[in-house]
C-alpha cells in the first residue's frame, strides 16, 4: 500500500497528458486481460464439453497425463510472476539493480516453464480428442507465454541500459501485468487439464 | 408543426476543412478520418452484400433453380450475403459512427489510442477481401453460422478464408472496443459524469463490453474450426469423438450477443435523433442508459435458444425464460422513446422519419423475437422464413434504419453540407414501404412451412415469393436515392453551419466539419445533453451560435427572438 501511495505521489511529476496516457494504458491492459482471458475460458469449456461425450476421461485406452512435471512448472510460473512483481516494486522505489535481478529470476523461471511444457506437449500420446485438445490448449497458452516473455526480455534489455526510473517505467508495469495474465490463464488450464 | 432549422444560404464550408478524398485513402490517426473510413468501407460492402441479396431474390422468383448453376452456388450466395452484411456492413458502420462521434461527444481531441484505432480499421479491408477471394478457391457455403459438418467436411477452401477473415475482423472489433471503453472511462470532460453522457456514448459502452467479453469466444471457435479444416483435428467430427453441437454452443455464445453489438449502437442513435428532433428532453434517461447494460448482461444468457431443436428438454425452459426476459430492458427503451416523442414539437426531418421507422419496424422484430423465444413456436418455425423475417426486422428495420437516420442527422457535421431533405424523405418512404413488403410476407411464408436456405421450393409459395422479390428490388434501388443524395450534397449541398439541428450534445459545439483538434480549448458540456425546451438551453445554443456562426433556418420560420421570452420555450431551443 505504501508503494502505491508513493507511486501516486511520484506521478505528480508527470504532465497532465502523460498522466492521462498512463491512466489510459492501465485501463486498456485491464480491459484486454478481462477480454482475452475469455478465449482461455472458451477453450476450457470446449475441453469440458468434449469430455462429457466420453464415459471416462481420458477415454478408454488412452493414458492419463502425468501431473508431476506440469505441477512443478506451474509452481515455477507462479514464482516467476512473484519475481516480476518484486521487480516492478523495486523499480518503483528506483532500485534498478534489484529490479534487474528480480526480472532475471522471472525470465529464467518463465523460460523453465515454457521448456517443461514443450516437453509435455511433445510427450503426450496423440489421440483424436484427449491428446489433441491438450496440445491445442497448451500450444495456445505457450504462444502467449512466448510473446509476452519476449516483451519481458525487451524490457530487461532496456532496463540494463538504465531506461527506467521510479516515475517512468510503464513498460515494466505493462509487461508484469501481461505476465500475470499468462499465469492466471495457465492456472485455469491447469485446473481443467490436470485437476478436474 | 415546429420550426425546421436549415443551413444558412450563402455560407461557406470553412477553408481547410473541406473533405479531401486523398486524406481518406491513407493511414491517418485522426478519429474523424478513421470514422469516415469505417463508414465508406462498410457502405462498399453494403453494396456487395446488397447485390448478393438481389441475386438471391432473383433466384427465388421461381420455384425452380434457374439463375444459379446449382444449389452450391446458391449456398455460397446466402452464406456470403449474411456474413458480409453482419461483419462487414453493420458492425463496421456502427464502429464508424462510434469513432467519429465518441471523442466529439466527450469533448476529447481524439480516441485514447489513435494509432490502435487506425490499426483496428486497417484490418477490415484485407479481411473483407480475403472473404471475397473465397470465390476463387471454392467459396464458403455453410451459411453465416457455418455449422459443422457443412463447414468442416463439405465446403471448399473459401471456408478456411472465411474463418480467417472473421478471425481478423474479430480482433479488429476487440481492439476498437478496448479503445472505446478506455476513451469513455478516462477522457470525459470535467462536469460530465457517466449520467451526463449522451445516450449514444452509453450505447457504445454497452456494445464495447459485449464485444470484449463475447468476441474471444468466436476467436476460440474459429481456431478450432480452422484446425479441423487444415490440421486434421476432429473437434467437430462425432465419428472421432468430436461434437457438432460444440460449435453451436460456442458460436452462439458470441453470435447472439453480436445481435446486440449491431443493435445497441442503433438504440443510441435513435435516442439522439428522437430527443433532438422532437425538441424534448429524453424520457427516462437512466432507464435507457442502464437498460443498455442490462441487455448486454442478459444477452449472454440466451444463446441456446438458437438450439432449441437440439437442446436437451430440461434446458429449454431456462433459456426460454432468459430469452423472454431480454425483452424487458428492450421494452423499457421503447416506452422511453415513445415518452420522449409524446407531446414533442416533432420535426419530421429525414433523420426523424428514419428514427420513427426504426421504432415501428424494430418493435415488430422484437415481438417476433419473443414469439421465437417460446419453445413450441420456435420448434414449429425452426429454420423457416419466419426466422429470416425476424432477423431482418431486427437488423434492417432496426440497425440499418438507425444507420440511415444517423447519416441524415450527422452528415452535416461530417461534411459541412446538408443532404437534400426532399430526397431524404423520398428515400425514407420508398425504403419503409419496400422493406415492409420484402420482409413482412416472409413471416407468412415461414409459418406456412417454407424453409430457409433453399433455392428450390414448393410451387404454392411462388406468389408470395414474387411479391417479396419485387419489393426487395425496390428496396435495393432505394439505396441509390441515398447515394445520389450524398453525391448531390458534395456537388451543391447547402452549407450546414455548426449546429443545424440546434442540438445540445458536444459534437455540435464546434464547426462543421470539425477542425483536426476538434475543439478550440476544452469545451464545456451543457449540464443536460437533452435539456431541450428550457431558458438555459436556449441561452447555451445562442452562445454557441455567436461563437461559431449561425446555422440559421431557411424559408420556413425564423426562430423567435432571444430571451427574455415567455414560457413555454419556443421550438428550436
Amino acid at each position: 500500500m505504501t508503494t502505491v501511495v508513493k507511486q501516486d505521489v511520484l506521478e505528480q511529476e508527470l504532465t497532465r497528458d502523460e498522466l492521462i496516457a498512463i491512466k489510459n494504458k492501465r485501463t486498456a491492459v485491464t480491459v484486454f486481460q478481462i477480454s482475452w482471458i475469455m478465449v482461455f475460458v472458451c477453450l476450457s469449456i470446449v475441453n469440458l464439453q468434449i469430455r462429457s461425450n466420453f464415459p471416462t476421461w481420458p477415454p478408454p485406452g488412452v493414458a492419463a497425463l502425468d501431473r508431476v512435471l506440469p505441477t512443478l512448472a506451474t509452481i515455477g510460473l507462479i514464482l516467476s510472476a512473484l519475481a516480476a512483481r518484486a521487480g516492478l516494486q523495486a523499480i518503483r522505489l528506483d532500485e534498478a539493480g534489484r529490479f534487474l535481478s528480480r526480472w532475471r529470476v522471472a525470465l529464467a523461471l518463465g523460460a523453465a516453464f515454457v521448456l517443461l511444457m514443450i516437453y509435455e506437449w511433445l510427450a503426450v500420446e496423440v489421440d483424436p480428442q484427449y491428446g489433441t485438445i491438450f496440445r491445442v490448449m497448451v500450444a495456445y497458452h505457450g504462444i502467449h507465454a512466448l510473446v509476452i516473455g519476449y516483451i519481458m526480455l525487451r524490457v530487461y534489455r532496456t532496463g540494463l541500459s538504465g531506461g527506467y526510473d521510479s516515475v517512468r517505467h510503464w513498460p515494466v508495469e505493462g509487461a508484469a501485468k501481461l505476465w500475470y495474465f499468462v499465469v492466471v490463464a495457465w492456472l485455469l488450464f491447469y485446473v481443467v487439464l490436470y485437476v478436474l | 408543426m415546429a420550426t425546421v432549422t436549415a443551413p444558412l444560404p450563402g455560407a461557406r464550408v470553412a477553408e481547410g476543412r473541406r473533405l479531401r478524398v486523398s486524406e481518406y485513402l491513407r493511414w491517418s490517426v485522426d478519429h474523424k478520418v478513421i470514422g469516415v473510413q469505417y463508414m465508406v468501407t462498410a457502405l462498399v460492402f453494403f453494396i456487395i452484400g446488397g447485390a448478393l441479396a438481389m441475386l438471391i431474390r432473383w433466384e427465388l422468383l421461381t420455384p425452380t433453380l434457374d439463375v444459379m448453376a446449382d444449389g452450391t452456388a446458391y449456398n455460397q450466395l446466402f452464406s456470403i450475403h449474411g456474413t458480409v452484411m453482419i461483419f462487414l456492413w453493420i458492425i463496421p458502420m456502427m464502429a464508424g459512427f462510434g469513432n467519429y462521434l465518441l471523442p466529439l461527444m466527450l469533448g476529447a481531441k481524439d480516441m485514447a489510442f489513435p494509432w490502435l484505432n487506425a490499426f483496428a480499421f486497417w484490418m477490415i479491408p484485407p479481411a473483407g477481401i480475403l472473404m471475397i477471394l473465397g470465390w476463387f478457391v471454392g467459396q464458403a457455403e455453410a451459411g453465416w453460422t457455418s455449422y459443422p459438418p457443412l463447414s468442416t467436411m463439405f465446403s471448399g477452401d473459401g471456408q478456411t478464408l472465411w474463418a480467417m477473415s472473421l478471425h481478423i475482423l474479430g480482433l479488429s472489433s476487440i481492439l476498437g472496443a478496448i479503445n472505446f471503453i478506455v476513451t469513455i472511462k478516462n477522457m470525459r470532460p470535467q462536469g460530465m459524469g457517466y449520467f451526463q453522457m449522451p445516450l449514444f456514448v452509453w450505447a457504445i459502452l454497452a456494445t464495447s463490453i459485449i464485444i470484449v467479453m463475447a468476441t474471444p469466444f468466436l476467436a476460440g471457435a474459429l481456431t478450432l474450426l480452422i484446425l479441423d479444416r487444415v490440421a486434421g483435428t476432429a473437434f467437430f467430427n462425432p465419428v472421432q469423438g468430436g461434437d457438432v453441437l460444440l460449435w453451436q454452443n460456442v458460436f452462439w455464445f458470441y453470435s447472439h450477443p453480436a445481435v446486440y453489438i449491431m443493435v445497441l449502437p442503433g438504440f443510441g442513435i435513435l435516442s439522439e435523433l428522437l430527443s433532438v428532433h422532437a425538441r424534448k428532453p429524453i424520457f427516462g434517461y437512466r432507464a435507457i442508459a442502464l437498460s443498455s447494460l442490462a441487455i448486454a448482461l442478459v444477452g449472454f444468457l440466451v444463446w441456446a435458444h438458437h438450439m432449441f431443436t437440439s437442446l436437451t428438454p430440461e434446458l429449454r425452459i431456462p433459456f426460454m425464460i432468459t430469452s423472454m426476459i431480454i425483452a424487458v430492458p428492450t421494452g423499457i427503451k421503447v416506452f422511453s422513446w415513445l415518452g420522449t416523442i409524446w407531446g414533442g414539437k416533432i420535426r419530421f426531418t429525414s433523420a426523424m422519419l428514419f428514427g420513427l421507422g426504426f421504432l415501428s419496424m424494430f418493435v415488430i422484430g422484437g415481438i417476433t423475437g419473443v414469439m421465437l423465444a417460446a419453445v413450441p413456436f420456435n420448434i414449429h418455425v425452426h429454420d423457416t422464413y419466419f426466422v429470416v423475417s425476424h432477423l431482418h426486422f431486427v437488423l434492417f428495420g432496426g440497425s440499418v434504419f438507425a444507420i440511415y437516420g444517423g447519416l441524415y442527422h450527422w452528415w452535416p457535421k461530417i461534411t459541412g453540407r446538408m443532404l437534400d431533405e426532399r430526397l431524404g424523405k423520398l428515400h425514407f418512404w420508398v425504403t419503409y414501404v419496400s422493406f415492409f413488403f420484402t420482409f413482412f410476407p416472409m413471416h407468412l411464408a415461414g409459418m406456412l412451412g417454407m424453409p430457409r436456405r433453399v433455392a428450390v421450393y414448393a410451387p404454392e409459395f411462388q406468389t408470395i415469393n414474387i411479391i417479396i422479390s419485387i419489393a426487395s428490388f425496390v428496396l435495393g434501388i432505394s439505396t441509390f436515392i441515398l447515394f445520389y443524395n450524398m453525391a448531390l450534397s458534395f456537388a451543391r449541398g447547402r452549407v450546414a453551419g455548426p449546429n443545424p439541428w440546434r442540438a445540445l450534445t458536444l459534437e455540435w459545439a464546434t464547426s462543421s466539419p470539425p477542425p483536426s483538434h476538434n475543439f478550440e480549448g476544452d469545451p464545456i458540456p451543457y449540464k443536460n445533453p437533452y435539456g431541450y425546451g428550457t431558458e438555459s438551453a436556449w441561452a447555451y445554443l445562442e452562445g454557441l451560435e455567436s461563437k461559431f456562426g449561425p446555422s440559421a433556418p431557411t424559408g420556413i420560420k425564423r426562430l423567435p427572438p432571444a430571451p427574455p421570452r415567455p414560457q413555454p420555450a419556443p421550438s428550436g431551443d
